[in-house]
């Protein structure tokens, strides 16, 4: 009997050892907590959201599941699912440009958050502009987007090549820092019959398209001497995208979408990817993930050979104040931020809402996200100042050299003096949905440039006017940075 | 139990509240909301605007545009869809060798999803790594612009709606011809009738009304076409090749612009209904012959 009672003690107390020990492993203790996000389909983003889940896991002992949803059914969901207080979603993870549509019904962050050395590693243009609406925090960005440059080492450094270029075009062959160089190089490198082709951008319907045409246009428009009127006037609300500097952009973007593979016209970023990394291209823009991918020798044919650069820019800017062309004493790069990197945030219904919190500090903490950013196939592009500064990381996938201007191209376009922000308004779809239709129906010669965003301005200023031109113009403020008009 | 008896209405009102709750209810509240300038994103409270989206939409030319591209893939689909499910059910019908195999074969492709139709179709129309243009290629031809030209691209979503639905027609004019009388064609045969002569005058009079219905159904069908649109083309390049559903669907998921989404649907509905009775009123003094 009593041998009996000892083994049940003893027996009782190991229990209760493992017990403790388990949950002194949790921190803080979340078992029992299961998250639930939603994401676009992977490997994009949902990727890098578990990459997050499994070390929260590790951490606190709380579950995350991760829902996708195609990209064009993003939206669609996560407004469904705010507007009918459903606390279907924990978290959502989503463009900035959305913000605007769904803040009302998001939490704000704890301002526990908002402040230490992981929040101050953030880059000041995530932190200070785009995580921000109406001087509150909202989201946390988990990605980082800005438009960059890339193109093949071996064919730029290439003795024979530089030569003739310089024959053909009366300058060295290098990354090119305005966009007539672009198209030159471009034009240089079009060698169909060798399965080369200039260059690679987005040009279909739907697949992220738009945002390389906001690339181009920006170097025209972004203009320092009247800021944020990129794409509407600041003072008035009218849509700026019929302005000449615009149709310059749209020229050229036309004209890049003739220097590319055959049928480009039904590129997505996915297609400008496969053409940089399979070696079709002398040159490209898009997103970060172009690079990480280019260098990764299991994915590409040009790894060791990938040259990163900022976008091209102008030294003339249309200004919307003036009507006129502004000549610049130089070159003034203008580094878009398209689409602004993932955010995610948590809906005000949530149930779950401090663990979800925390889950957004593991997930966007500089070593998970670090690692995300290293990780080809998670869509996770810098946007920490250690994920530019950490060499030692990126030499994981580059070389020193590719390492040194990849950072370098990703840097300096974040902190450029004239970054040009991507458009978060209200109504972010009725927007981009015209422009999509109009750079269609340009692109395949159907309508003029001019004809094309004749009709998209006028579309976006009935739309505001619709919305309401008051709302539109303070929320585009906001977004750009400006102060409250009196 | 008698006809009078209170206890039918036990039985009778669930069944007719749930018909009210899931059909009737939300049919008027659309019709309704179609009268409202009502969005959720950006919310804007609704306001009545009576007729305004209808008239917004009648002179939108998208709308136009839509309507335009939808009866165009309608009725070439299902006229393609016709002649061909009705040559191959004839074949079936004559006891070729192999029919049966031939009959499950045939019927495949309507047993699959759209979205996956389309996938696959997305993936053979692919300008640059589709494996059609690679074939083409090998025979010094240009690669064509399958999808990203407006009028290739309508070519496609009617190849592949043609491709998917000829098996229904074949189901169901294949049931048909098998219900023909065996006596009619005895007596033809013994007046010398060629093989023409009996189909022109038997076999396709005597098929026209179910001929007609299938042609309604698969018509009707076709007007709601979205899933395949939308994975192939996404209604592009432009609004090339959007359709009236998935015009709805952008406005009505993408913009949230509910008033406007409700009155498309029902613009849409007297569309339909148009087509449907213009299509009946055509046909009906055929039928009436064959009474």
């Amino acid at each position: 009997m009593l041998r009996r009672t000892f083994l049940m003690l003893t027996t009782s107390l190991a229990m209760a050892c493992t017990v403790s020990q388990a949950n002194a492993a949790c921190s803080p203790d979340y078992s029992g907590v299961t998250l639930t996000v939603a994401s676009q389909t992977g490997p994009y983003i949902a990727s890098a959201l578990k990459l997050g889940a499994d070390e929260w896991t590790k951490k606190t002992c709380g579950k995350v599941n991760v829902v996708e949803f195609p990209w064009s059914e993003l939206y669609p969901k996560i407004v469904t699912s705010l507007t009918g207080s459903d606390a279907t979603f924990d978290l959502v993870s989503f463009a900035p440009a959305w913000l605007p549509d769904f803040v009302s019904y998001l939490s704000e962050m704890p301002k526990e958050m908002q402040s230490g050395k992981d929040w101050d590693d953030v880059e000041p243009a995530y932190r200070e502009r785009l995580m921000v609406w109406e001087g509150k925090i909202y989201s946390q960005s988990m990605d980082g987007d800005v438009h960059t440059y890339t193109y093949r080492t071996d064919l730029f450094s290439d003795p024979k090549e530089k030569d003739a270029f310089k024959a053909k075009y009366g300058y060295d062959l290098a990354p090119p820092t305005t966009w007539k160089q672009y198209l030159d190089i471009a034009e240089f490198f079009q060698r169909p019959d060798k399965g080369l082709w200039g260059t690679a951008e987005a040009f279909r319907r739907g697949g992220q398209q738009f945002w390389f045409f906001f690339s181009h246009a920006a170097a025209y428009t972004n203009n320092p001497n009247y800021p944020g009127a990129m794409f509407f006037d600041p003072e008035t609300m009218d849509a700026q995208i019929n302005n000449p500097g615009w149709v310059k952009g749209l020229e050229e973007y036309i004209r890049a979408s003739k220097l590319g593979p055959p049928n480009a016209l039904n590129f997505s970023f996915g297609e400008v990817n496969a053409a940089v990394a399979g070696g079709q291209v002398a040159e490209s823009i898009g997103w970060g993930d172009t690079g990480v991918i280019a260098a990764d020798p299991k994915q590409s044919k040009i790894s060791g050979e990938v040259g990163s650069a900022v976008l091209p820019g102008s030294d003339e800017i249309w200004n919307a104040k003036t009507k006129k062309w502004d000549k610049f004493p130089a070159v003034l790069p203008a580094p878009f931020m398209a689409f602004g990197g993932w955010q995610i945030a948590v809906p005000k219904v949530g149930k779950n809402q401090q663990a979800a919190w925390d889950f957004v500090k593991t997930l966007t903490s500089p070593e998970v996200s670090g690692q995300a950013a290293i990780t080809g196939g998670t869509g996770v592009n810098p946007y920490r100042k250690s994920h530019t500064t950490n060499l030692e990381l990126w030499s994981k996938i580059f070389s020193p050299q590719e390492a040194k201007e990849y950072l370098g191209a990703q840097a300096d376009s974040i902190n450029g003096k004239n970054v040009a922000l991507d458009m978060r308004l209200p109504g972010y779809f009725s927007y981009t949905e015209v422009v999509e239709i109009e750079l269609g129906k340009a692109l395949a010669g159907q309508t003029t440039p001019q004809a094309a965003l004749d009709a998209v301005a006028k579309e976006w200023n009935r739309l505001t006017d619709e919305f309401g031109r008051a709302k539109q113009l303070a929320a585009y403020r906001a977004a750009m940075g400006l102060p409250p008009k009196n | 139990m008698m006809r009078n008896d209170p206890i039918k209405h036990v039985f009778i009102w669930p069944a007719v509240l749930v018909v009210l709750a899931i059909s009737i209810f939300p049919l008027i509240y659309s019709f309704t909301t179609s009268f409202l300038s009502y969005r959720l994103i950006p919310p804007i409270p609704p306001r009545v605007v009576w007729f305004g989206n209808y008239a917004t939409l009648l002179q939108e030319p998208r709308f136009w545009n839509a309507i335009f591209t939808t009866t165009l893939i309608a009725f070439i689909a299902v006229g393609v869809q016709y002649v061909i499910g009705f040559g191959v059910a004839l074949a079936l019908n004559a006891r070729v060798p192999g029919e049966r195999l031939f009959r499950v074969a045939l019927l495949l492709p309507m047993l699959l999803a759209p979205v996956a139709v389309a996938l696959v179709a997305r993936m053979i129309f692919n300008p640059t790594m589709g494996p059609l243009n690679q074939f083409l290629s090998m025979f010094g031809l240009a690669n064509l612009p399958f999808l990203t030209n407006g009028h290739w691209a309508l070519g496609c979503i009617i190849a592949v709606e043609i491709w998917q639905w000829t098996p229904f027609i074949i189901l169901m004019m294949l049931a048909g011809l098998q219900t023909l009388p065996e006596d009619v064609y005895e007596a033809a045969e013994l007046e010398n009738a060629s093989a023409w002569q009996q189909f022109w005058g038997i076999t396709f009079p005597m098929m026209l009304p179910i001929s007609a219905a299938v042609v309604f159904i698969r018509l009707i069908e076709s007007y709601k076409i979205m899933d395949t649109v939308f994975v192939m083309t996404g209604g592009g390049p432009g609004v090339d090749t959007e359709t009236l559903t998935l015009f709805a669907y952008q406005e009505g998921f993408k913009k949230f612009n509910l008033g406007y989404t409700s009155a498309l649907s029902f613009l849409f509905l007297i569309a339909i209904t148009i087509i449907g009775v213009t299509y009946l009123a055509l046909l009906r003094p055929h039928l009436e012959k064959r009474r």
